[in-house]
């Protein structure tokens, strides 16, 4: 499907979410992941707003409203009460330590630049760098969930995974399509919800947002 | 017609539900109403597939002979699961274990679960599909935490998060699936199964590889395949076992439905060896593993989470082989969705009686729980393979599929049966027969925990020795299709 955005746009703000999801590795304080992943939501609710005007859609400009509303507005909003609130302003713990998590994401970048994801750029040739960067955001922001101790950490990993999975669809111009809206509109509102309220029991359990304490389960 | 009332009566009976203040009754009552509809209406479509091939209604539903299928093990296992919940939750009462609200809670998210399934198996868009198992993970979170103790907990974040990540893998699978369509048909409909099917041809092939790892990875997870199953033994041995019963004989089997119908479509565009290759060593890696972790079981819960995983390696091994493995493989679903259940139902009453799923625990359920303890007997046989039961004939002719084109993951699917069976053995030996602890009483806790698993067993036992008619039509069609 045709692309309406131009392509340098595009590109940037696709690197722009890349390297947010780059800083929330490298953040330990809890607040900033969360600031950072504001930004890069208002990032998505720019593409998705800037393709709801191109397409003249107005089921675009909804999801984009609804994007803003739940993921820059409500969820991060809710992040910082319940850091304020249980006060866990300080650092969230990663398994791998600061040089061994920046080798495993240039190791990611390196590989969705590889001829394994590459053919993906058929998709839409003209946003190639933009289609390729947006599968780097998804498989860093998967290793963000795996690498993170933090419950929050990882919830975030997760929305920022949807974000780049929304980046890799504008740029593949499969944004006008009622399944991208249907999918990302029901993730959007019902996962946010669950998850919160699960982060708050856990909170309410553990005393703690940190799951490496969760060692009741093996075997 | 009859969909319509399917899935509104479930919604209706979660809504009234919620709306109860005090008493349980009313809540046991619209649950097995609700479940009671949806296996009448199951039966109903099931007789329509099998009279005009397809069910439809409107442009969004539509169940084929495997949709059938597994409309009808769903409702089954939704309607004993329900009975078996009002034994279990009053057991649980009684105990001062739980109170009326989360009884109220539990009733009201098993009614939108099974809503879930349903709209999965009938939907005719592939994202609409996802919305559906999405729905399932999320309201199934919250019936895994249900206990609310530290461990259950750790089990519904664990399942949350791991299911939520492979779903959002399958929905860029899904994405990448509808972009050759949606450049022919138009982005702003609801692109079905079937447009995707009659564009196969339009997708770019390795594009449509790329896809389809991403859906098997995704949908992979939430069907428990290795090595993406860390959730299942954790989620299955902490719900309640009502929930773990339908995780574990239904739930998983809509996962491994909508792989399916993603294989038809990759199988026109790049031919079938890409994805039966891939079913082949998932459904392997999952057989290894399971047998070796219930071979060294501690836990008789997490036994059956692991014979899950391995079950579903058997069916995945079925539809990597091909030919005949596919109807053993869409057989030995039927079977394992309802030997299961009955397994993780019976050790429901095992864990009200000894309050502990630690083999180690418990002994002499044969004494202690005489029904219980026949029925978990019949369930083990069933589940290992032991004739006449119908897993024998279904592992053998998988195996069979096998053997020529595969013959040295055959020959390890085999020595890891043996160990299955060996392992099984060794504990059920210890929990069913021998002396029952002193201060274990004898008897029954009440007929909801005994009768509706008799009639399963039946049922198990019935179809193990006889396939009726319609239900062979339904799966040789099935077996067509795929």
């Amino acid at each position: 499907m045709e692309n309406l955005i131009p392509t340098q746009i595009l590109y940037l703000a696709d690197l722009l979410i890349f390297f947010s999801v780059i800083l929330i590795h490298l953040t330990k304080r809890n607040v900033y992941f969360v600031y950072l992943y504001a930004v890069q939501s208002l990032i998505v609710t720019f593409l998705m707003a800037y393709s709801s005007f191109a397409n003249h859609s107005l089921p675009l400009g909804i999801l984009a409203l609804l994007i803003f509303a739940l993921k820059v507005i409500a969820a991060p909003g809710f992040f910082l009460r319940l850091i304020k609130k249980q006060t866990l302003m300080s650092m969230t713990e990663s398994y791998l330590n600061l040089p061994l998590t920046l080798a495993g994401i240039a190791a990611i970048t390196m590989i969705t630049h590889s001829r394994f994801f590459t053919p993906l750029s058929t998709l839409a040739p003209v946003n190639e760098n933009a289609l390729l960067i947006s599968i780097s955001t998804m498989f860093i922001s998967l290793f963000l969930i795996i690498n993170r101790k933090g419950a929050l950490s990882q919830m975030v990993g997760i929305l920022s995974l949807e974000n780049a999975i929304v980046a890799f669809a504008i740029a593949a111009g499969l944004e006008q399509g009622l399944g991208l809206e249907l999918g990302i509109a029901f993730d959007i509102c019902a996962w946010i919800v669950i998850a919160t309220v699960f982060v708050s029991m856990i909170y309410k359990k553990f005393h703690t947002l940190d799951v490496s304490v969760m060692t009741k389960l093996k075997g | 017609m009859i969909i319509a009332l399917i899935t509104i009566i479930p919604l209706l009976a979660a809504t009234l539900s919620a709306m109860i203040k005090r008493n349980t009754k009313f809540l046991e009552f619209f649950t097995v109403i609700s479940a009671g509809t949806i296996f009448v209406s199951s039966i109903i479509i099931s007789k329509q597939v099998l009279a005009n091939q397809i069910y439809t209604y409107l442009p969004y539903f539509k169940v084929s002979a495997f949709g059938a299928i597994l409309l009808l093990l769903t409702s089954f296992i939704g309607l004993i699961a329900s009975l078996y919940s009002i034994g279990y939750m009053r057991t649980e009462i009684k105990k001062e274990v739980i109170g009326f609200t989360r009884v109220r809670q539990y009733f009201v998210l098993l009614n939108l679960f099974l809503m879930s399934m349903v709209f999965a198996i009938t939907f005719t868009s592939p994202v609409m599909t996802w919305v559906a198992v999405e729905a399932t993970t999320l309201s199934t979170a919250f019936l895994i935490s249900f206990y609310n103790k530290s461990s259950s907990m750790e089990a519904a974040w664990k399942y949350l998060i791991i299911n939520s990540v492979g779903l959002l893998l399958a929905f860029f699978g899904t994405l990448l699936f509808l972009a050759g369509p949606m450049s022919i048909v138009g982005g702003h409909t609801l692109i079905s199964w079937n447009d995707l099917l009659t564009n196969a041809n339009a997708l770019n092939p390795v594009i449509i590889k790329i896809a389809f790892v991403f859906i098997l990875i995704g949908y992979g997870t939430k069907m428990g395949l290795v090595p993406m199953h860390t959730w299942l033994p954790d989620a299955h041995s902490k719900a309640p076992v009502p929930i773990s019963s339908l995780l574990s004989g239904v739930l998983l089997n809509i996962a491994l439905f909508t792989i399916l119908k993603f294989k038809i479509v990759a199988d026109a565009s790049v031919g079938a060896n890409f994805s039966q290759g891939l079913l082949v060593y998932f459904g392997l890696a999952s057989i290894l593993l399971s047998a070796l972790l219930i071979y060294l079981q501690t836990n008789y819960k997490r036994l059956l989470a692991y014979s899950t995983i391995e079950h579903m390696g058997i069916i995945a091994l079925g539809f990597g082989f091909g030919g005949i493995g596919v109807f053993a493989a869409i057989l030995h679903m039927i079977y394992h969705s309802l030997a299961k259940p009955l397994l993780f139902l019976t050790s429901g009453n095992i864990f009200l009686k000894f309050s502990s799923t630690k083999i180690a625990k418990v002994s002499g359920v044969l004494k202690a729980l005489p029904v219980t303890g026949v029925l978990f007997l019949i369930g083990i046989f069933a589940i290992t393979g032991v004739p006449p039961f119908g897993i024998f004939l279904t592992e053998f002719s998988i195996l069979a599929a096998g053997i020529r084109s595969h013959p040295a993951i055959t020959a390890f699917t085999l020595l890891a049966l043996v160990l299955v069976f060996i392992g099984f053995l060794k504990h059920a030996t210890s929990m069913i027969f021998g002396e029952k602890p002193e201060d274990i009483t004898t008897g029954e806790s009440s007929y909801w925990n005994t009768v509706p698993l008799i009639v399963l067993a039946a049922v198990l036992i019935f179809l193990s020795v006889y396939l009726p008619g319609p239900l062979r039509l339904l799966i040789e069609r099935a077996t067509t299709i795929l």
